[in-house]
Formats: structure tokens, C-alpha cells, sequence
């Protein structure tokens, strides 16, 4: 009898062994979903960048291959032409863990969700937004199958062939532009870039697809004015409220602060480029995007560039001098803050493009007028850093009288003007001029440079691919070239149409 | 004190006043002969009659007798038989010999189940409490090094408040936990590390084991295999550690005893033999100046010391000579002093002990140590007939202060004094501080600090305040059947304070972390016990089945700050930017187990266990996979002795075997999902949020299993004069939980899978004996040899290597590697011509530069061998023990060496100071050989090339080392007669006395910087130290 209750007794303790396990282990720190709005927020922010990846791909190497700044430090890699394995990769790096991942899990999110076809428009643009940074940097990427490690479970994804990617970008952005009107998105403030503006949005939306569209000038010129004419039509940002940029702040912790302001931080050898400063000259911007490291003089008179490719050596044998204190560098009372804007686009970028429409295919109207809309944008826009930066009506007529349209060198005026308005979103720089070749930038040849003194047509892969995705990634090399940073992007063909 | 004397003769009074009322009955206490433990269950008989009593759970007895003229027998399993003639007695202590016939021992195996060793089919080790306490040590557990065949102990340079990694035979899994799990009294306690060094430096926050008490341990059993551990199931993988502490048995009456030990640690100077004849400077120059001083820093390379006056970073001269020996200079004499005081008291159904120790340890490192009390109650109780209970809690309070930083420079004080150059007296740079409280820099590397400010300045501090208790009732519902309740708890807060200070070199604005660590462990079994005879009482069965529930709950709060607002104010309230996080976790197991063992006639045993674990960690709503496995046993052994007549040589001899399944890892709560968190503090004004996985979670994650089958003979021959014990063991480790390489494309790091596999064998050999037995004099001596060889079988899906960790040096790392031994030493090599010859470039200066090859294997981090050897000589009153130790077959990669090569200090750098160095070659460009001459002041660019390859410096980790002695003399028994003491015990003790052989230079071949997987880097731990004191033992 006592037997028999010892045996039911532990009969029952028996079936009570994982009794309440599957609530145990649900983690009461941590949601097993957040509200998409708040994605939104850390995803811009992601978009924005951080300190990592805006010091090595965008400062060390974009801004000195496209002649911004120049240094005689030797770890700026992109002022010698060298190869830096890790720098090179680090946009991916950044990217693929932090917003490619979270943009995917919010696309999910809304279609599982039902979310009204505006959250998902807006969704989709800055969806567009990353993968476009990342494809005009290294060519051909994972697209249709990035960012879905969970969603998918693709541990491995293929690579996309850069034109494949190209037109699946535009048309998200058609379809994702003719999905908004006007009014909040649903987003409403955690949308920090907008505050959900539908109107804004949709003007960001075709400005990218104009973005896009002349990228594709030397591979697809058809292409190209057929999506140029489609985001004109579209309608493109009209005012510098339309600038498509995050508000940084100086903390509390890094996600907060603009990543180029913490590499300025940090890192005192950026100088201006010679060739920069030689643009700027006569230019009410370069008093208040330069100053002398020596002395912080904004006089114009006092700001001397430095040239690109040399070390301290070659610089002391150049100028017997033993330091870059006699150079400017950027201005670090005004556009050097951790909590600087930082410029998705600009509606001064967007005056340039319609006046590049407007001379290669007529269209959009007047080039001359989106010329000087696109110079006078571009000097206002200055006053997000400070107001303190506002440069005055007069003294950007006066500008605008000595530098006036000039129909004959149109593309590398209006080009030139975009080269100085993308100064410091160097990822565009890089881009616009890959794909128009303006300004004329003359390459360096510092001893034991890998592209043989010519300026380099993208960045590498991260070395991690070769053991954790080996067959796609030798399979994009086979189909894009090898992964050097020579090696022309698809819409980067040689030679073509300019 | 004297109260305590008064009162303790007043007992003793009463107790002989008692005896006088017990005229027709005669009592007393019996008593093992050799450790003096009570004997219960013994027989006791009136010769040639039936009548018979046994003794109760502490060897007590009574009979009552009609003729006080008898003969009484005591007879007890294992023992030899003893006739007392009575004579009027009617108090009779009896002290019983082990009987020399048969192993009759008994030991504690897994869930505390006592069984005589000739049933065990599988190796175990059990060490008793005097053996652990002989020598004390800050962190117990260090007591086993050396003692258990099979049992890896390294201490590494963590400083005396660190971890300690124990392995036993072999580590079972390529990156999880492989360290046993501890049970102290039947309850799992937590042996997590509360922090430890990686490459970029850090300090040891100590293990979970070190809170135990080594004067309050009664013995220790390891587990080492498979079958031995088995009924831990899930948690058995790297074998078990059984701790049981002392009660008040043995005692009889009302007990005292003190034990107290004070021990001096001294830096072992004597493993560093650096160069001391050039002194600080540049390319063969002294500096010029203070701010050239400042700037050449550690630099070494200056000209032969000359005796002129030459100025140093302060913009002091001094004469340019060798100044001695910093480590001297910087680093204390420390200290160990451990106080015990225990009262015990062992009256009718009620035993009881208490204790309390003081353990306050000054570190060698300036400002560094660690206080240690702890507080053991332990009760035994008789409750009612049937009923027994057991009471055991320890309170625990710790204080650490200024663990020191390891590894990586910054704020690492070891680094810089290991690296001053010979013509800089480390205490110049005394005090660290400026004026306004900043650090006063002795150099413009911003990452290396003055010493003084490291040991002083930085703040890295602790307190843990920990229980661990537990109770049993146990009720005899029958002589044969039993049931036993037993619930325990393992409970800490640590509150912890880090603070790089306002001022730091290379933080100028300082910063500031608080956290506090809550940790519980809470685990019940029930069991319900059978052991019954049949068949003339030949063939026995002992069985048992339980349940078990186990659940740890830890959270960790963290207060981060930084910018200090109001120098010298080092409070989080007081920085610029703050942030806070919390971490949750709790996971439980609940289990079924049971086990049957089966005798016949005390030479054939067998005996089959199985646990069924159910995990929470692998339950989640909706999940369709089990989350639960099952984990048998079998083991059984043959006493041949008792067999077949062996004649008088052999007392006994016992084959064995044991096959076993048991488990490890996915104890890791929330694995299986994805989830999020809402992160930092928004962006004005709206929260950020995103996933808060790394790699990509696996709903279908398992514990990896591990077989183990083992088989092995012990026996005892000449009158047990000579005992050995081999085990022959091969384990296998399958399903291991690793990371399955992931493209960052896809989001994610990694993702995990069950698909490693690890194998590992090896023998055990103990051998021991008693050379010399005297009335006078003995001598014992043993000798153990362990030898693991531990294979990586399969990493994952791609074969592709596992990193475990780097060296701040980045040019070596430990691998886990397809087909190569457990934990590879992977690092930079020289590039050399198909003849062996060093391949040079030659740079602008006509330098020869080594070339830097590929990562080549350089070695492995774990020795596979390792020995020890102890004696104890026993000359009347005076004792002499000694334990000499050796590991061999294993590799360490120095990072001192490679950092005295790149300044200048290492002695190999003094070739060619004088009219240069000749270097004969391959030039890279030609491919030819070449012979040239650098220049003295080119040596700093030669060998600073070399110092950044990873093989110049992977060197043997090979040892013979003088680890322990103790020479003791015990005060006679005469002499305590007429006193109340009852023994005293004085001792010399000294431990980690000196290395008989060492193959690497300059360092302690076992000075990794932690105790986690990627052992078999040195980078600028705490030195190794050699103690020397005194233990007194005093018992009332």
C-alpha cells in the first residue's frame, strides 16, 4: 500500500518535470517584437552611420580619393592608393549587421503586420537608400537575399549582379513613390528624418530615382533618361526643406553622435585637400568649412591646401617643413560636431541633376536656372550646421556673378558644384564622379600604391567572404572582375557616354 | 580563553561522572584506527553467544552484560575482527584496523551516495580534508594540482584572488565550459568566473569554487569519468567535483580546534634573467633631453651603461647604470594569513560543528589582496527513530581590492615594470599622481601606465556576499527501504566598482562602472532507496530512483559613466554621459534518475544508472523537437582477489570497466528565439529599437552528448605495501554546440549547430606504497601520471578553423583545428627556403628583416602529460611531506619575450652591440644567401622585426617544479597530558619553491592570463611567487 503511494508520488512529480519550461525560457528583458516605429528610428540612425565605418570608408578612404582631404598619415590608405583589407570592407561591415539586417526584419514586420501601404512605402525607399550606397561602392552584392539570416535562414547569400540590383532599386522607388501622397506615413515622429512627412518622402523617392538614373549614363543611357524622366516627372525635392538628413546630437552614446563628427574627434590629421581648396577659392563656403590647423585663421588668405599623396617625409623634403599645422583643415567650430547633420541628399544635389537633364536631353527646363538654384541651395544649406554658417544673399550673387553658367562646360560645372555640395557624404562624391569623371582629378602615385597611380573605381570585399561564403563570392568575382580596388562597378564602364 | 578551558573540563567533568552510574552495561565509542572517524553499524558481540548490539551513527554502543567476565567481539565489513576482554570495564573505546585482506574503503560517489570502492567500476579519486588543508591556499581547489592522475589544475598569472582552470581528462567541448561541475554537501554550486583577462587586458575576477574553505573541507571526491558522473546527466560532461564538509563527527564531546597559517609570497625574481648592461635610449644613443627621455619610453636601446649622468622622463640626471632589480622595488612581500577557529560537539543524536576562518591575503601587486570570511554551521541530527537530519550552510563574505589588470598595457602595472629599461628605478615614478591628481606619465605612450598610478589610481573592487546551505531528512521506512528529502541553495550578490581614473593618460576624462551581480541556485532532490540481500544474503541489490529540480536565476545590473564632471569625485552621478543595462536569466532542469546495483557474493558487481534531464533552455511555446534527453550507465567490476586465491602477495586486486552518455551545454537561456530590445536612450525623443541576436538562434539546439568508456585495475600487494591504480579511458564528444560560419550578408555572425566533435583518450597510473614502516619511522610515497591526448575531430560544416582568442600582439591565436590537437598555438612564422634558411628582405639601411610568413601551428596550449610525486616522511613527532609536479608535451607563446625583444631587454638582444651583428641568410629579392653586419644602432629595427614573429617565441611549457613542503612536529602526548590540549601540530610550510627544470625563459611556463579555452598565452600577467611560513594546529 505505502508502495503504491511512493510510486504515485513519483508518477506525479515525474510529469510535472518540464511542468511551465516553455514560459521559463521566454526572456522577460527582451520583446520578442517591438513596434516597427522604433525600428524606423535605429534604423535612420544605422543609415546615418557610425563612427566605424565613417572614418574608414568614407574619410580615410572616399574624401581623399576624391581630393576633399588629404594627409600625410600613413594609415589614411585612400590618400596613398594603398590597400587597407578591413577599411576597405568596412561599409559592409557596418551595413550588414546593423541596418540591411533591421530594414529586412521591418519589411517582414509590416507585410506580417498588414501596415498600411505608406509605412511600407517609406520602408522601402530607405531600404533603396542602403543597398544603393552599398552596390555603387563594391559592385555586385547581395541584395535579394541579404539580411535574411533568420527571416530565410540564408547563411549564404548569392551575390546580385550590380544591374539586376539597379533595376529592382527603381522600381521599389516607383512603386514605393506612387504608394504616398501627403500627410504623416504612420511613422510620424520616430521617423526622425521626415517625421513622416508622405509629401517629403515621396519627393526623396524620385530624387533618388533621378540619383540613379544618371548613375546609369555610361552603361544605359536609354535607361538612364527614360528614369530620369520618370522621377522629373515624379517630382523631385523643391527646397532645402526637402534635404533628406538626420539631426545628429553630441551624445548620450555613440549611436547619437554623427560619425564623421567622432572620427573629428579623434582624428586630427584629415587636412583640406590642395585641389579642394583650389575649387573653393573666392567661395564664401570655404571660410566656414575650413580654418588653419596652426591658429584656426579663417582667412582665405591663410588657407593653404595640402597636397594629396605625400607622407611626412616626402612633405618635409617638399617644404622642409615638419608638420601640416600651416594647412587648413576642416573647420572644427562648425562642420566638425558630433552633433552635426548628416546629408542623405541634398535638394541642391537634386538643381543639379535636373540642369544635367536639362543638357543632356532637355528635359526639366532651364540648366542655367537649376545651375544657379542648385549653387545658391547648396551655400544656404550651410545653416543646418549653425546659423552662425548662413552665408548671405549678396555674397552668393556675388559668387554666382563670377562663376556664372557656362553652356559650353556645362556637365563639368554642374558637376564640379556637386563634387564641393557632397562634400563630407563622400560615399556620393565618389559615385558622381566615378560616373561623369568631373571634376578632373589628378591621381597620385605614391610609392607602392596598388591601383598603379590611378584613382581607384571601388572598394573590396570584406576577407571574411573567402571562408564564410567562398562559392558566391568567388562566383561575383568571376562575373564582376577580381576584387581589386581597380575593378570597375557595372555602371562604371570605361569610356562611356560622359 | 580561559572561560572556553573552564568550560570545556567542566564538560569533561560531567562526562566522567556519567560513567560511574553505567555499572552493568558496558559503553564506549569505536573509532577507525588510522583517521579516528567513528565507526557506525559495527558489530558487537558476547563470545560464543548470540548476543549483540551494533554501534549507532557515531560509533557509540552500549551492551548490557550479565558476567562482566566476557569476551566481546567487534566485527565490522573491511576491518579486522577485535576481542576485548571485558575485565570489569565498563567504558571500552575501541579502535578498529582496516583489515589488510580486502579494499573495504568507503567513498562518496555522485549524488552522495557512499559506496565501498571494490563496487566502483570506474575511477575515482577521493583526497580527505587534512590533504587539502595540509598547505593552505587562497583558492582551495589549488590543493589538487598535482595529487589526482587525471585532473589538470593551472593557476596561470591571474594574481592571488584568480581563477584556477581545472580539466579533467581532457577538455570535451571545441568553445563551451569545460570545467567540472562542483557539489558541495549534494548541491550543484556556481563556479562562474566573474570576469576575466581577454587580448585588449582586463583583470580576474575570480571563480566560484575559491568561496570554499579548505579547513572545512572533510574530503573531496573527483569524478573523473563518465560512469562516475553519469547521474549528473546533462551537467556530467566534464566530469564531477564532489565537496563534503566536516561535521561534528568524530569528536567526542565538546571540541576546539584553531588552526592558523601565515605565509609570505615573494616574487620568484629568479625566472627573469634580463639584460641589465644597456640602458635606455635610441638607436645606440642616450637621450638628450627630458622630452627625449619621455618620448623613447621603454626603449632599451641606448649605449652601454657608462655610469655618466644622463636625464631621464622626469628631467632628472642620474647616473646612466643599472639600477637593480625593479620587480624587487615595485612589487610587496605578500602576505596569506588564515585563521580557523572550529567548536564541535558530538552528543547523543546531535552533532554538531561551527567554524569561522579569516583568510586576508595581500597580493604582491601594491595594493591588491583579498579578504575572505567565512562562517560553516554544520548539524547532524537523530530526530526520532527513524528520522535523521542534516543541517550544512557557509556564509561567505569576500572583499577584492584592485584585481590587478593583465594582458594588454593599459593600466596593466606589470607591463611597464617587467619592460623598464635597467638604468630607470621604477620607484622615481613613486608617487603616480600630479598634482591635481593626474597621472604623472613617465612616457609619451599614453597606453602604458606609471605603475604606481595603475596599482594606486585604479580602482577595481568587489564584494561577494554568498550562502550556500542545504538540508536532508532521511526516514528508514523500513531496514530496507528508505526515502531522503534534500534541498539546497547556492545564493551571491557581488557588488562591484571599476573606476579608470580622471586623469588616466589615455582617458584623461576617466570613467566610472558599477555593477551588482545576483546569482541563485536552488536544487531539491527526492530520492526513495532499496537494499536488500538474497540467495544466503550472496547476492545484493541496492537501488535507488529521484527526482531532482534545479534552477539558477542571475541578474546583473550595470551603471556605466563617463567624463568626470568634478575631478577626483568618483561617483556615477558625477560623469558627463551615463548609461545603465540590466541582464536577466533563469533556467531550470528537472529530472527523473535512478540506479540499480547488483553483488554477489562480494567479488562481482554491477550497476546500471539512467537520468532523464528535461531542460527549459530548450523549451520555447510552439517548439516541436524534444527538450529533453536521456543519459545511461553501466559499470561494473570483478574482485578477483576474493575469486581465486592469490596467494599472500596479493591482498587485492579488482578489474574494472564503466561505459557511460552523458551531456554538456545549451544552458544558455533564450537561445531559441529571436529577440529585441529597445537600446541606448532614442533619438530626440523616440526610442531606438532592433534585434538584439548576434548570430542566428536554433530552435533545434541540443546538449552535445559525450561517451566515455573506461576500464582499469587497481590492486594491493605485499601486505599493502604497494598499491596501483591504471585507467584507460577514451571519450568522445559528439553534436558539440559551435558556431556554423555565417556571411555577414546574411545579417548575422553566426549561427549556432550542433556538429563539433571532440575525442579524447588516455591513461591514469597511481602508484603508491610504503617503503619503510616502522614503529618509528615511515615512509609513504606516491607517484601519479596522467596522460590525455585530445583530438579535434570536426569543427564545422566546412572543417574550417575556430578561433578561441588572440594575443594583444595579434600574431598568434589559439585554434580549434580539424585533425590537430585540442587548442592549436596558430601564429606568424619565418618564411624559409626549401633548405630551412630565414629568408630575409633587406631594407634602404642595408637591414636584414626577417620575413613574416604564414600562420603556421606552433605548438599546443595544453600539456598532455603531467605528474605528480609526493613522499611523507614521519620520524617519531616530526614529519616531512614534499610534492614535486610536471607537465610536459605542452607550448606557450610569450608575449614577454616578444616585448623584450622589441625593447631591448631580452638578453639574445645584446648580440651585436658592440661592432654588430653578423647575419647570414636568403635575401628575398635574389634568392641568394647573404652575409652582412648590422649596425649596433640598426639592432632595434632587426629585432624588432623579429619580435613581431609569433615562432621565435612559442616556447616548450615543460616543468618539473618543487611545488609544496611541509615539515612538521607534533608536541607528544606526554607533554599534553597534563595540559587541556590535545594536540598541537606546528608546521613549516612552502609552496611553488623553485623549478628543477623549466624550458622557457624569463616567464612561469603557467602564466596564461585566464583560464578560459585559449590557454598557452602569456601576456603580462602578475609574476609567479614562491611562499614560505608557518601552520599552527591546536586542538582542545
Amino acid at each position: 500500500m505505502k508502495k503504491t503511494i511512493y510510486i504515485l508520488l513519483f508518477a506525479l512529480v515525474f510529469s510535472a518535470c518540464d511542468k511551465g519550461f516553455d514560459e521559463i525560457n521566454i526572456n522577460p528583458t527582451k520583446p520578442s517584437q517591438i513596434d516597427v516605429r522604433n525600428k524606423m528610428t535605429a534604423v535612420e540612425l544605422f543609415t546615418s552611420g557610425r563612427r566605424y565605418e565613417s572614418w574608414r570608408a568614407n574619410l580615410i578612404y572616399s574624401s581623399t580619393m576624391m581630393q576633399h582631404f588629404a594627409t600625410t598619415a600613413g594609415y589614411w590608405a585612400g590618400d596613398k592608393y594603398t590597400w587597407n583589407r578591413g577599411y576597405a570592407a568596412s561599409l559592409i561591415d557596418a551595413y550588414t549587421t546593423s541596418a540591411v539586417k533591421n530594414v529586412e526584419d521591418m519589411m517582414l514586420q509590416l507585410e506580417t503586420e498588414e501596415a498600411p501601404k505608406e509605412m511600407k512605402a517609406v520602408t522601402r525607399i530607405l531600404r533603396v537608400f542602403i543597398y544603393h550606397r552599398l552596390t555603387d561602392m563594391y559592385g555586385d552584392i547581395p541584395y535579394s537575399e541579404a539580411g535574411k539570416g533568420v527571416i530565410e535562414g540564408i547563411l549564404t547569400p548569392k551575390y546580385d549582379a550590380q544591374s539586376a540590383i539597379y533595376a529592382d532599386m527603381l522600381k521599389e522607388l516607383e512603386q514605393s513613390a506612387a504608394d504616398l501622397s501627403t500627410g504623416d506615413s504612420g511613422f510620424g515622429s520616430a521617423d526622425i528624418m521626415f517625421q513622416g512627412d508622405q509629401g517629403k518622402w515621396k519627393r526623396f523617392a524620385n530624387s533618388m530615382m533621378l540619383r540613379l538614373a544618371l548613375r546609369m549614363i555610361k552603361v544605359d543611357p536609354a535607361g538612364a533618361k527614360e528614369w530620369a524622366t520618370k522621377a522629373i516627372n515624379g517630382g523631385v525635392m523643391t527646397s532645402n526643406d526637402d534635404i533628406a538628413y538626420i539631426q545628429h546630437t553630441a551624445g548620450p552614446e555613440g549611436i547619437n553622435k554623427n560619425g564623421n563628427g567622432e572620427v573629428f574627434t579623434v582624428d586630427g590629421s584629415p587636412r583640406m585637400s590642395d585641389t579642394f581648396i583650389g575649387f573653393l577659392q573666392d567661395d564664401p563656403r570655404l571660410p566656414i568649412l575650413a580654418w588653419r590647423r596652426g591658429d584656426h585663421s579663417t582667412d582665405p588668405a591663410d588657407l593653404k591646401g595640402l597636397p594629396n599623396g605625400l607622407d611626412l617625409t616626402m612633405l618635409k623634403e617638399l617644404t622642409g617643413e615638419e608638420n601640416t599645422d600651416a594647412y587648413a583643415e576642416p573647420n572644427r567650430s562648425i562642420i566638425t560636431g558630433e552633433d552635426a547633420p548628416m546629408f542623405f541628399q541634398t535638394y541642391a544635389e537634386a538643381e543639379f541633376m535636373l540642369a544635367e537633364a536639362g543638357v543632356r536631353w532637355g528635359l526639366a527646363g532651364d540648366p542655367e536656372e537649376h545651375y544657379n538654384n542648385g549653387v545658391r541651395a547648396a551655400m544656404k544649406m550651410l545653416e543646418l550646421y549653425t546659423p552662425d554658417a548662413a552665408i548671405s544673399d549678396a555674397a552668393i550673387d556675388t559668387y554666382l556673378a563670377a562663376h556664372p553658367y557656362d553652356s559650353a562646360n556645362a556637365i563639368e560645372q554642374i558637376n564640379t558644384q556637386y563634387w564641393i555640395a557632397t562634400f563630407l557624404n563622400e560615399y556620393e562624391t565618389f559615385a558622381n564622379w566615378r560616373r561623369v569623371g568631373y571634376p578632373r582629378l589628378t591621381p597620385i602615385n605614391y610609392p607602392g600604391n596598388v591601383t598603379n597611380g590611378t584613382i581607384p573605381r571601388r572598394l573590396t570585399y570584406p576577407s571574411s567572404e573567402e571562408s564564410n561564403n567562398a562559392e558566391n563570392l568567388a562566383a561575383a568575382i568571376a562575373a564582376q572582375g577580381p576584387d581589386e580596388l581597380t575593378t570597375r562597378v557595372w555602371w562604371d564602364t570605361p569610356g562611356g557616354s560622359e | 580563553m580561559t572561560q572556553k578551558v573552564l568550560r570545556l573540563l567542566f564538560l569533561i567533568g560531567i562526562f566522567s561522572i556519567q560513567s560511574f552510574y553505567a555499572q552493568t552495561t558496558v559503553t564506549g565509542k569505536i573509532t577507525d584506527a588510522l583517521d579516528g572517524e567513528p565507526l557506525p553499524g559495527v558489530n558487537v558481540i558476547v563470545k560464543g553467544t548470540s548476543h549483540g548490539v551494533s554501534s549507532d551513527f557515531d560509533g557509540n554502543y552500549s551492551i548490557s552484560l550479565e558476567d562482566s567476565n566476557v569476551v566481546l567481539v567487534f566485527s565490522f565489513i573491511g576491518y579486522s575482527d577485535k576481542e576485548v576482554s571485558v575485565n570489569g570495564q565498563s567504558l571500552i573505546n575501541v579502535k578498529m584496523e582496516q583489515s589488510t585482506e580486502a579494499l573495504d574503503e568507503v567513498v562518496v560517489t555522485a549524488l552522495g551516495i557512499k559506496k565501498e570502492t571494490k563496487a566502483l567500476g570506474y575511477s575515482l579519486t577521493e583526497l580527505k580534508g587534512d590533504e587539502m588543508a595540509k598547505i593552505p591556499e587562497t583558492n582551495a581547489i589549488n590543493a589538487l594540482q598535482g595529487k589526482v592522475a587525471g585532473v589538470n589544475i593551472t593557476q596561470n598569472a591571474t594574481g592571488a584572488a584568480g581563477s584556477s582552470r581545472v580539466v579533467i581528462r581532457g577538455a570535451s567541448s571545441l568553445t563551451g565550459n569545460n570545467q567540472p561541475l562542483y557539489v558541495v554537501d549534494g548541491i550543484p554550486i556556481s563556479n562562474e568566473n566573474n570576469g576575466s583577462a581577454g587580448m585588449w587586458g582586463g583583470s580576474d575576477g575570480g571563480d566560484g569554487i575559491s568561496s570554499i574553505n579548505s579547513q572545512d573541507i572533510a574530503s573531496i571526491s573527483v569524478l573523473k569519468g563518465g560512469a562516475a558522473s553519469a547521474l549528473y546527466g546533462s551537467r556530467a560532461s566534464n566530469g564531477v567535483i564532489i565537496v563534503t564538509t566536516k561535521t561534528g563527527k568524530g569528536q567526542e564531546g565538546f571540541g576546539v580546534e584553531y588552526n592558523t597559517s601565515y605565509t609570505f609570497d615573494k616574487v620568484d625574481t629568479s625566472l627573469q634573467d634580463f639584460q641589465t648592461s644597456y640602458g635606455q635610449g635610441r638607436r645606440g644613443a642616450k637621450p638628450s633631453s627630458q622630452e627625449e627621455a619621455f618620448d623613447m619610453g621603454l626603449s632599451s636601446w641606448g649605449p652601454k651603461l657608462d655610469g655618466s649622468g644622463v636625464v631621464q622622463w622626469d628631467g632628472e640626471i642620474r647616473p646612466y647604470s643599472y639600477v637593480g632589480s625593479n620587480v624587487n622595488r615595485f612589487y610587496r612581500t605578500g602576505s596569506t594569513f588564515i585563521n580557523t577557529l572550529a567548536l564541535s560537539n558530538s552528543k547523543e543524536n546531535l552533532t554538531y560543528r561551527f567554524s569561522a576562518t579569516d583568510l586576508d591575503n595581500e597580493d604582491v601587486m601594491p595594493n591588491s589582496g583579498v579578504n575572505r570570511k567565512t562562517f560553516n554551521v554544520s548539524v547532524n541530527s537523530k530526530m526520532a527513530e527513524k528520522l535523521t537530519s542534516t543541517v550544512n550552510a557557509q556564509y561567505i563574505i569576500e572583499k577584492a581590492n584592485n584585481r590587478p589588470r593583465l594582458s594588454d598595457a593599459p593600466g596593466n602595472a606589470n607591463y611597464t615594470v617587467a619592460m623598464l629599461s635597467p638604468n630607470v628605478d621604477v620607484r622615481t615614478m613613486k608617487p603616480g599622481t600630479n598634482s591635481d591628481g593626474s597621472e604623472r606619465r613617465y612616457s609619451s605612450n599614453v597606453y602604458s601606465q606609471n605603475p604606481y598610478f595603475a596599482a594606486y589610481n585604479f580602482r577595481n573592487e568587489d564584494t561577494k556576499n554568498r550562502i550556500i546551505a542545504n538540508t536532508t531528512l532521511k526516514y528508514d521506512i523500513t531496514d530496507w527501504l528508505y526515502i531522503m528529502g534534500r534541498a539546497g541553495i547556492d545564493h551571491y550578490t557581488i557588488k562591484k566598482t571599476s573606476v579608470e581614473p580622471w586623469g588616466t593618460a589615455y582617458k584623461p576624462l576617466g570613467s566610472i562602472r558599477e555593477t551588482e551581480i545576483r546569482y541563485s541556485q536552488v536544487d531539491m532532490d527526492a530520492m526513495l532507496g532499496y537494499n536488500d540481500q538474497f540467495v544466503d544474503d550472496k547476492f545484493g541489490i541496492s537501488a535507488f530512483v529521484g527526482v531532482n529540480s534545479n534552477s539558477i536565476e542571475s541578474e546583473s545590473l550595470h551603471l556605466n559613466g563617463s567624463n568626470f564632471i568634478v575631478p577626483g569625485l568618483e561617483d556615477i552621478a558625477n560623469t558627463e554621459n551615463q548609461s545603465r543595462s540590466r541582464g536577466y536569466s533563469m533556467r531550470k532542469i528537472g529530472s527523473v534518475y535512478g540506479s540499480a546495483e547488483f553483488s554477489w557474493d562480494n567479488f562481482a558487481y554491477l550497476t546500471i544508472t539512467g537520468r532523464n534531464d528535461w531542460f527549459s533552455t530548450l523549451s520555447y511555446p510552439g517548439k516541436t523537437t524534444p527538450n529533453d534527453d536521456f543519459y545511461p550507465s553501466v559499470n561494473g567490476s570483478l574482485v578477483l582477489s576474493e575469486l581465486f586465491d592469490m596467494g599472500n602477495a596479493v591482498n587485492f586486486l579488482k578489474l574494472r570497466g564503466g561505459w557511460s552518455e552523458v551531456a554538456g551545454g545549451a544552458d544558455a537561456a533564450y537561445q531559441l528565439a529571436l529577440t529585441y530590445q529597445i537600446f541606448g536612450q532614442g533619438h530626440l525623443g523616440q526610442p531606438t529599437g532592433d534585434i538584439t541576436n548576434g548570430s542566428v538562434p536554433n530552435a533545434n539546439l541540443i546538449p552535445y552528448s559525450k561517451t566515455e568508456t573506461e576500464i582499469g585495475i587497481d590492486g594491493r600487494l605485499f601486505s599493502n605495501r604497494l598499491n596501483f591504480d591504471v585507467a584507460y579511458y577514451t571519450n568522445r564528444t559528439d553534436n558539440d554546440i559551435v558556431p556554423v560560419s555565417a556571411s555577414e550578408w546574411s545579417g548575422y555572425g553566426s549561427a549556432l549547430a550542433n556538429i563539433g566533435v571532440v575525442e579524447n583518450k588516455g591513461v591514469e597510473v597511481l602508484l603508491s606504497g610504503k617503503p619503510i614502516l616502522t614503529d618509528n619511522f615511515y615512509w609513504n610515497t606516491s607517484f601519479n601520471y596522467a596522460y590525455n591526448d585530445g583530438k579535434v575531430v570536426s569543427t564545422n560544416e566546412t572543417g574550417s578553423d575556430i578561433g578561441l582568442g588572440s594575443a594583444r600582439s595579434r600574431n598568434v591565436e589559439i585554434k580549434q583545428i580539424v585533425g590537430e590537437d585540442f587548442g592549436s598555438i596558430v601564429g606568424v612564422s619565418y618564411v624559409r627556403d626549401d633548405a630551412g634558411s630565414i629568408v630575409y628582405d633587406i631594407d634602404g639601411d642595408g637591414v636584414p628583416l626577417a620575413q613574416r610568413g604564414p600562420r603556421k601551428i606552433l605548438g599546443v596550449g595544453v600539456a598532455p602529460t603531467q605528474w605528480g610525486w609526493a613522499n611523507t616522511f614521519s620520524f617519531k613527532n616530526f614529519n616531512l611531506y614534499m610534492l614535486i609536479d610536471g607537465k610536459m608535451g605542452g607550448q606557450i607563446f610569450s608575449g614577454t619575450n616578444t616585448n623584450l625583444y622589441g625593447n631591448g631587454l631580452h638578453k639574445e638582444t645584446l648580440n651585436g652591440r658592440e661592432g654588430g651583428l653578423e647575419v647570414t641568410g636568403i635575401d628575398a629579392a635574389t634568392g641568394s644567401s647573404f652575409t652582412t653586419v648590422v649596425a649596433p644602432e640598426n639592432l632595434s629595427t632587426y629585432y624588432g622585426r623579429i619580435s613581431s614573429i609569433a615562432e621565435e617565441f612559442v616556447s616548450d611549457a615543460d616543468y618539473i617544479k618543487f611545488r609544496q613542503l611541509s615539515i612538521g612536529y607534533s608536541l607528544p602526548g606526554s607533554l599534553l597530558d597534563n595540559i587541556f590540549l590535545e594536540k598541537v601540530d606546528l608546521s613549516f610550510i612552502a609552496t611553488n619553491l623553485f623549478y628543477i627544470q623549466r624550458s622557457v625563459d624569463n616567464i612561469d611556463p603557467e602564466s596564461a592570463y585566464n583560464v578560459g579555452n585559449a590557454q598557452g598565452l602569456e601576456y603580462f600577467g602578475v609574476p609567479a611567487t614562491k611562499s614560505y611560513g608557518f601552520s599552527l594546529n591546536v586542538k582542545f
